[in-house]
């Protein structure tokens, strides 16, 4: 036997050759492809920011809920109690209206009650409840990162 | 007969020192000049010097692939016209639209041709789609042209949904946000995908740009490139599929079989798939003038029919986008209405698993179907059951768009046309 070719065919340059080659090929394909997905993966969004400040929270009145348009939330008062739910539909992604004591969303016709539990339509998850509580200046402060259950509340 | 004046004019420039430089052939006058005049030219060389007589039958094909192309490329130009005023940021878009069609000469007029051949060539690739179908077209040696054209329709409605955001209106803000929310509900990468979609979690700047960019630029390229493999594999997989075409009647030659007492040329020696091989001469007419004559008829009716819609009827544009008002209903672009309707059911199944199951099955369609018969004849005898199945298919999603498009009013609930309230846009 050929000690430089084998009977497999295959010469020891010949595989390395072959071995080396697909290996840098691979590698270079794979890089290229990874770091463009990662190119367009925003590192910065300039999107508004996930907290924000909502008023005295005498602003509310007692039984009132408030449509706050920009942040697109409610905020419920009942006595003392506030809480903020989310008007985003978890279905794709429209604003829901109050519709009756719930929420109603136009586009897909899902429906959810008071407590932003889903009662019809195709939403697969509840309204996000998001967690409310005092500045230091004595303002609703909502964050809109974190969500909590329905039953928190900030009590004033 | 004495020849009317512009085709002496023709005729005396194609054959000066200049003409000939440029056409090298002048207007062919024999059936020699008549190929040349196609061989010779880098715009008609695309096409044989002789096409099949079936090939020519407005009844078989109905032009719809020429169709689309033609929509392309009125697509194409008034596409770009437009960029020459539009401007891709959330603060100018819709002023711009706004512009188009108050301010710009014209300006209404393209814009409308762009939105009408836009809708047409979803129409038109999708009828395409089925004429193939019916005919059996996409058979063995067709396959892989096939799967070009699902790739290509998929591309059509990729590029007119990148479209519909970027007037920045009412209609546009909502379909994308809806939209990408479908694409986010896909396992695995979902969330992914609808980020670097939009270049962030919410519909604003960045995803205009990039949705201007994947309009303008990626997407078209990618269609342009699909298009030309698309028509070259026309020619080489034998031209238009035909019935008993030459993989039928034609033996292959072994080269030690060859007879000695003639002279080939290469063509001879040709693949089997070929056009020309196999082929009675009586079956075959010269392209020019008999196909280049129907084409450029057909491209004349294709842009008087997108000029006729585009001066009679405008192209919608509603009020600005309002992030905080969907419009009530909110309503995908009408192609896509089959698809919401089945959201409106489930948005995983609807909107993730039924499309993926349908492009796969037509990917894989000409690879699981290998029987040969009935090819080139429209609802051949021999394909019952693959065309009821296809017509079965094709009836429930025209059945969905149709109730999504007329039978879904406010909050998306059962309305009857003929008795629709009016869209309504509610506060909360």
């Amino acid at each position: 036997m050929n000690g430089s070719t084998p009977d497999n065919g295959i010469s020891r340059r010949g595989f390395f050759q072959l071995t080396f080659g697909w290996l840098a090929a691979s590698f270079a394909t794979v890089a290229t492809v990874v770091a463009t997905v990662r190119f367009l993966e925003p590192n910065v969004v300039f999107e508004p920011g996930q907290r924000f400040k909502a008023g005295k929270p005498d602003d509310y009145p007692d039984g009132s809920i408030t449509f706050l348009e920009a942040e697109r939330v409610f905020l419920v008062r009942r006595g003392n109690s506030f809480r903020c739910v989310s008007a985003v539909c978890t279905h794709l992604g429209c604003t829901v209206n109050r519709a009756g004591r719930g929420y109603h969303c136009p586009c897909h016709g899902s429906a959810f009650n008071e407590e932003g539990a889903v009662e019809s339509g195709p939403a697969p998850r509840a309204l996000a409840w998001f967690l409310v509580t005092l500045s230091k200046d004595n303002r609703l402060l909502i964050d809109k990162g974190q969500s909590v259950s329905p039953e928190k509340y900030l009590i004033v | 007969m004495k020849n009317p004046l512009p085709k002496r004019i023709w005729l005396w420039f194609a054959q000066t020192r200049v003409g000939r430089s440029v056409f090298r052939v002048g207007l062919p006058q024999s059936n020699l000049e008549r190929s040349q005049a196609m061989v010779s030219s880098f715009l008609l060389h695309v096409q044989p010097a002789k096409v099949s007589r079936h090939a020519l039958r407005a009844s078989y094909t109905l032009g719809l692939g020429l169709i689309s192309l033609y929509l392309f490329l009125i697509l194409t130009v008034t596409g770009v016209l437009l960029m020459f005023y539009y401007v891709p940021s959330t603060e100018q878009a819709y002023d711009r639209m706004k512009d188009l069609q108050y301010v710009v000469s014209a300006g209404l007029v393209v814009r409308n041709m762009h939105r009408w051949a836009a809708h047409l060539m979803v129409l038109s690739v999708l009828l395409h789609m089925c004429r193939v179908f019916y005919t059996g077209a996409y058979k063995q040696p067709r396959e892989f042209n096939w799967v070009l054209g699902v790739g290509l329709f998929l591309t059509t409605l990729g590029l007119s949904f990148t479209g519909y955001l970027l007037p920045w209106d009412q209609l546009a803000f909502w379909a994308i946000t809806v939209g990408t929310s479908i694409a986010g509900y896909a396992p695995l990468i979902g969330p992914k995908v609808k980020y670097l979609l939009l270049g962030g979690n919410v519909v604003g700047q960045e995803a205009l740009t990039r949705f201007y960019a994947l309009h303008v630029i990626v997407l078209p390229a990618i269609a342009g490139l699909m298009v030309a493999v698309h028509l070259w594999r026309v020619r080489k997989d034998g031209g238009l599929s035909r019935p008993d075409g030459p993989e039928d009647s034609v033996q292959s030659i072994a080269l030690g079989q060859l007879p000695t007492n003639k002279s080939y040329g290469l063509m001879e020696l040709a693949r089997g798939t070929t056009p020309q091989v196999g082929l009675d001469p009586d079956d075959e007419v010269f392209t020019w003038p008999h196909l280049i004559f129907r084409e450029l008829l057909l491209f004349l009716l294709v842009v008087a029919v997108v000029l006729f819609l585009a001066v009679f009827w405008n192209a919608p544009l509603e009020e600005i986008a309002n992030v905080v008002h969907p419009p009530n209903p909110a309503k995908a672009p009408w192609y896509f209405l089959g698809l919401q309707e089945l959201v409106s059911y489930s948005a995983f199944w609807g909107g993730v698993v039924v499309p993926a199951l349908l492009v796969t099955a037509l990917v894989l369609l000409p690879y699981m179907d290998r029987r040969v018969q009935g090819v080139g004849r429209w609802f051949a005898r021999e394909r019952t059951v693959a065309n009821t199945i296809f017509s079965v298919c094709l009836a429930v999603a025209i059945v969905l768009t149709i109730v999504g498009t007329a039978f879904r009013g406010p909050n998306w609930s059962w309305v009857v046309p003929w008795r629709a309230p009016p869209a309504i846009t509610e506060g909360p």
